[in-house]
């Protein structure tokens, strides 16, 4: 039996802003007393759907951001962090996704950033280099520490990283989706590379959606859902039907209500549109008053797609026919003229001016709309956003209250107010219920389904499967840039196989 | 796939090739040895700016201060010396008046968060205002022989401002290719999430990387007041551009963590070539500021557009 | 569950001194001016007068027409910082298309304006469509403006002109002029462009997020291009004018000391240098701060110079208070 090495135990956190504090009188829990523990020398892998947790439980044990609540052990003895490079000096070791490299700057510069060795000011440059190929050759690579890291490729980047990790003495390495952007041979060097520091006791936790992945490398499973702590299982029990059943659990309920009946009347179609030089073309449609589910990992295409339909982003051919004219580089603001609108995953980057009242926020799709000849006509302003915010039960002081101040489901409902004082007919809603409370997420469905019924045709992008199963009337599933599977019957919806289409 | 990748040293290269044969071919008495001194020692005040310029530049950053603090350094030293002060003093507090401004712009460039242009700007112009309150407006000139010697004189037939020039520049590259520190405000300038996250104070580069280009635009304040003999209290203000446009010619990347002294001082040698090369065609100094101004938009648009197209190449799913 | 709109109404002195507070808070420069003229009228001699007071406003008409044009540009999040020397090249375009071409004076205005509409696209197309940074871009051109105006005027003022180009300036009435009525109706015109307009609406979005604005349909390209045009085109009235005043055409009239006024005062005037807030009352209020300042170190007797050296000071006293403001918040 192997040692273990570190424990987490009953993890807690709240939705967080950037600074990884917690946003003021929130419930929303991102992580609900999630245990998790690593032996010596295993590859331990983490897995769950988008919005499980796993990053920000990872983002804890890497000192990035304080637990809420929750005791974090290593070798017996209650540890905490200040900031990730506390983290590093208790052998922890992170490698992001997106990589955390100088890329100006060469290989020994980067493995050694912050602890040059030399005297003083000045830096020992043979002895560093020396130390840098030294190291890199311990792993059988040849790469030359001066190279700059740019001229490298993603898989020798991620090696750098590897490097720079061990050269703390790491004992634990996190690995967050490290094969996704790799070649399948670049793919097998990294497994033969993480066999090799498991040889050497060095324990990692492996964060991946690649099933196959997991088999060849993973000693334990754990899965995550919704924030919480589903269960562990050893690589030898591992069966494919009962993971997926872990990661989706059972949870549909009343939430979800759907009144509308779908039409047969197109409104939007697309058609070949690839949304990069190097994938597959994608065909979709939305009828009128139907609700469309797409379902996708994060990262799959899915808000690439809705950009590059909604005018703000190119895309690689194909046609985009919408209420029955084809539309060809168009600016959003013809888009929303003509009633298709495009609700943004990033509510705070794409959805709102934060720093403008809620009244200015609501009518800013609309200004040339309701206001001609340029002029804002006040009492029509304000009528006009009274009514939306009653409409939707915005939760506010006033309507000049800025929408920074506001909660995020509050937030959410002010940007959906905004679009729907459009009066679209087509809505493409990206992850519309992300970060938001139980009420709040219920009371938007409702307003979803109120649309299908009079007639608007939506698009929902999801990353939650119960959400895209219990509102929409036909999904479509993205994996790898493309879509993967349509599915139009409702008995054909279930988690398991829309799952296993995303995951492939 | 790959486009052909053509680097920027290339081009400098190539600029400064052009420009000589076209130079020389043209203008008589251009190659001669004194000519390409005397060009040097023009373009020695544009590359010592061009010095902490660099590393400003490299952390993304920018220096408008020079057209007020150049005078205003030069002032202080200069009223000093008239007032009978010896010369090294003079020249240290000269220097340390330059120093502390520049470390004051890194101040609130990272402390207080302000755009370092609006604050280089500002900080500029308080030193440009104090450099015409020093002395009412007025230049001063008349300074020790000593101290015109160092502007004018030469030692083995090379003018002792190539000397200083020549100090600054290879000082500037051994801190910047040889200590912690040049690592530092390279890494600084091309991803800061990683410095930070290693610990090293971004701060501390802040202030050194303004310090040190305030210590800079001093010494060229200084030296130009030798040059000429004379210190006017705007006599800052072409220097602001060339500066900039030296570092920009060299291949210095405004988009941060790019960039070489060496190259810089190339950059500075083309402006004061071109300089010299339309003063000796008797065209106006006017289309000069013309030229530099082009020349820069026209090299950061470049970077600019290559940087948005690997960004566009770099997209995978 | 209750919804906006519906704040009870508080007994009446909390009413007021919320009003008050909410006032002082957008209108910080208003409070600034107030108290800076009642100090300056009970320290400075000869400060407190009609003549003076008239003197100080005849001396801000025109910066701030010009500073009207930069508030615009900062609630991009941009900034000009060639408009000094746009506005020596509109000076002295004006004087040579009036004086040394003879054109009519209609039509030298028009061209001059014109000239300031060129300049404002210049900038606002290499900022918006080649996406150089607006700092570098009106650093470029501003000298490249700078060598035009001087090669145009082949480095020569241009003196007297004609009475009735002059005329447009200078016409007194109630001790007043002229220019300070076409600086009362850029203002009320730019009042309303930008508290009263969509495009103003549009702009702030813009300054503030300007994915969000784009994702609303605001074509933010058009108003990003157009908030140097407009900036330049006020530019070129308020050269037009200043030329009149000082009944001279020069291509150095302006420069960067000019340029770093008009900014003082619409930061002052509480616009943020990362764009979205900018005011046209707070704006005005900048610039009479500004001159309130110039004209009591010209009462004092004190050198000229400490002015431009305590400008700076100002300025940076302003940008520091508002960093620490928003920090807050």
């Amino acid at each position: 039996m192997k040692k273990t090495i570190l424990e987490m135990r009953e993890i807690t956190k709240y939705i967080f802003d950037a600074f990884g504090h917690a946003l003021r009188g929130s419930t929303v829990r991102i992580l609900d007393s999630v245990d998790f523990d690593v032996k010596e020398a295993e590859v331990h892998v983490l897995i769950g759907e988008n919005g499980a947790g796993k990053s920000t439980l990872m983002k804890i044990l890497g000192g990035i951001i304080p637990p809420d609540g929750g005791t974090m052990k290593l070798d017996g003895k209650e540890i905490s962090f200040s900031g990730p490079r506390e983290s590093l000096h208790h052998g922890i070791g992170f490698i992001h996704q997106e990589l955390n490299l100088c890329l100006n700057l060469d290989v020994a510069q980067n493995i050694f950033l912050g602890r040059e060795i030399g005297k003083k000011l000045f830096i020992d440059k043979k002895n560093m280099y020396a130390r840098s190929s030294e190291m890199l050759a311990k792993l059988g690579f040849d790469i030359d520490p001066h190279t700059l890291v740019r001229d490298l490729s993603t898989a020798q980047q991620q090696i750098i990283e590897i490097v720079k990790v061990l050269s703390y003495d790491c004992r634990i390495i996190i690995m967050d989706e490290p094969t996704a952007s790799l070649t399948s041979t670049e793919i097998e060097k990294l497994f033969e590379i993480i066999k090799e520091l498991q040889k050497k006791g060095i324990s990692i936790i492996y964060i991946s959606h690649r099933f196959e992945e997991l088999k060849e490398i993973g000693d334990r499973i754990t899965v995550l859902r919704d924030g919480k702590y589903i269960g562990t299982v050893p690589i030898e029990e591992f069966d494919y039907d009962q993971i997926i059943n872990m990661m989706v659990g059972r949870k549909l309920g009343a939430m979800y209500q759907c009144h509308h009946v779908p039409t047969t009347e197109k409104v939007l179609e697309v058609k070949n549109l690839k949304i990069a030089s190097h994938t597959k073309p994608i065909d979709l449609y939305v009828n009128k008053g139907e609700v469309v589910g797409l379902s996708g990992l994060v990262g799959s295409g899915r808000t690439e797609l809705a950009k590059s339909i909604f005018g703000s982003r190119t895309y690689f051919g194909g046609t985009i026919r919408y209420d029955g004219q084809v539309i060809k580089k168009v600016h959003p603001s013809q888009l929303i003229a003509k009633g298709l609108v495009y609700l943004s995953e990033d509510r705070k980057l794409e959805g709102l001016v934060l720093e403008m009242p809620i009244a200015h926020n609501i009518t800013l799709a609309s200004l040339p709309r309701l206001f001609p000849k340029t002029n804002i006509h006040r009492g029509k302003e304000r009528t006009v956003a009274l009514k939306g915010v009653r409409d939707l039960n915005i939760i506010s002081n006033s309507l000049d209250q800025l929408c920074n101040t506001l909660s995020g489901g509050n937030q959410q409902k002010v940007v959906l107010a905004k679009w729907l004082l459009t009066e679209p007919k087509v809505l493409i809603l990206d992850e519309p219920t992300r970060g938001i409370d139980v009420n709040a997420k219920s009371e938007i469905y409702r307003i979803i389904d109120r649309l299908a019924s009079e007639g608007v045709g939506i698009l929902m992008i999801s990353s939650e499967l119960p959400e895209i199963i219990g509102m929409s009337d036909r999904v479509y599933v993205m994996r790898n840039g493309t879509i993967s599977a349509e599915l139009t019957e409702k008995e054909d919806f279930d988690q398991e196989k829309i799952l296993s289409y995303t995951l492939g | 796939m790959k486009p052909v990748k053509i680097e920027k040293k290339h081009v400098v290269y190539t600029l400064i090739v052009v420009v000589f044969i076209v130079a020389s071919s043209f203008i008589p008495g251009f190659l001669s040895i004194r000519n390409i001194m005397n060009i040097v020692r023009q373009s020695s005040i544009i590359a010592i700016c061009a010095c902490g310029m660099t590393m400003v530049i490299i952390i993304k950053g920018i220096d408008l201060s020079v057209t007020g603090m150049l005078s205003f350094c030069a002032m202080i030293n200069g009223l000093l010396l008239l007032q009978g002060w010896p010369i090294p003093v003079a020249m240290i507090i000269g220097l340390a008046a330059g120093t502390v401004l520049g470390v004051f712009n890194g101040f609130m460039v990272d402390t207080l968060g302000i755009p370092a242009f609006i604050t280089t700007l500002v900080v500029g112009n308080v030193g440009g205002g104090l450099a015409l309150l020093l002395n009412e407006g007025r230049s001063i000139g008349g300074f020790p022989d000593a101290y015109v010697f160092m502007g004018n004189g030469t030692i083995l037939g090379v003018p002792v401002s190539n000397y200083i020039m020549a100090i600054f520049v290879i000082g500037t590259s051994v801190i910047m290719a040889k200590t912690r520190l040049g690592v530092y405000v390279y890494a600084m300038g091309g991803n800061e999430t990683v410095v930070k996250q290693q610990g090293i104070s971004t701060s501390m580069i802040n202030y050194f990387v303004y310090g040190f280009s305030g210590f800079c635009i001093a010494m060229a304040g200084i030296l130009l007041s030798g040059q000429l003999d004379t210190v006017h209290p705007t006599q800052g203000e072409p220097y602001q551009l060339d500066a900039i446009a030296a570092c920009v010619i060299g291949g210095v990347s405004m988009l941060g963590g790019e960039g070489k002294v060496y190259f810089s001082l190339i950059g500075a040698l083309i402006i004061g070539v071109q300089r010299n090369i339309l003063n000796l065609l008797g065209i106006h100094p006017f289309y000069q500021n013309i030229f530099v101004g082009i020349i820069i938009i026209v090299i950061v648009a470049i970077n600019i557009f290559k940087k948005n197209r690997a960004i566009e190449l770099s997209k995978v799913f | 569950m209750h919804s906006a709109d519906n704040s009870q109404i508080k007994d009446i002195p909390s009413v007021i001194s919320n009003a008050l507070r909410k006032f002082v808070k957008a209108n910080g420069s208003v409070v600034i001016f107030l108290i800076l003229w009642i100090v300056a009228s009970v320290f400075v001699r000869n400060f407190f007068s009609i003549e003076n007071m008239l003197l100080i406003i005849k001396q801000a008409a025109i910066p701030t027409i010009a500073c009207l044009g930069i508030t615009v540009v900062l609630m991009t999040g941009g900034i000009d910082l060639s408009l000094g020397y746009t506005l020596g090249l509109c000076s002295i375009s004006v004087g040579l298309f009036v004086k040394s071409f003879g054109l009519p004076i209609w039509l030298s205005i028009v061209l001059t304006l014109l000239i300031g509409i060129a300049v404002g696209l210049f900038n606002g197309v290499l900022v918006q469509y080649v996406r150089v940074p607006a700092f570098i871009t009106t650093l470029g051109s501003g000298f490249i403006i700078f060598g035009l105006a001087q090669i145009i005027s082949s480095g020569s003022d241009i003196n007297r002109l004609p009475p009735a180009f002059r005329a447009i300036g200078i016409t007194e009435f109630g001790g007043l002029n002229t220019t300070v009525v076409i600086a009362i109706v850029t203002c009320l015109v730019m009042y309303y462009v930008l508290h009263r307009s969509t495009f103003g609406r549009a702009l702030a979005a813009f300054g503030f997020n300007n994915r969000t604005a784009r994702m609303s349909g605001i074509k933010t390209e058009r108003i990003n291009v157009m908030a140097y045009v407009i900036c330049s085109f006020l530019v070129a009235i308020a050269a037009i004018l200043l030329t009149i005043r000082v009944n001279c055409a020069q291509p150095t009239m302006g420069g960067g000391v000019y340029t770093f006024e008009v900014i003082t005062g619409a930061i002052i005037g509480g616009a943020s240098l990362f764009g979205g807030v900018g005011t046209v009352i707070g704006s005005v209020f900048g610039i009479l701060i500004v001159k309130i300042i110039e004209n009591c170190i010209n009462l004092l007797n004190v050198s000229y110079y400490t002015y431009q050296a305590f400008q700076g000071i100002v300025i940076l006293l302003a940008i520091i208070f508002e960093n620490v403001k928003n920090r807050k918040l």
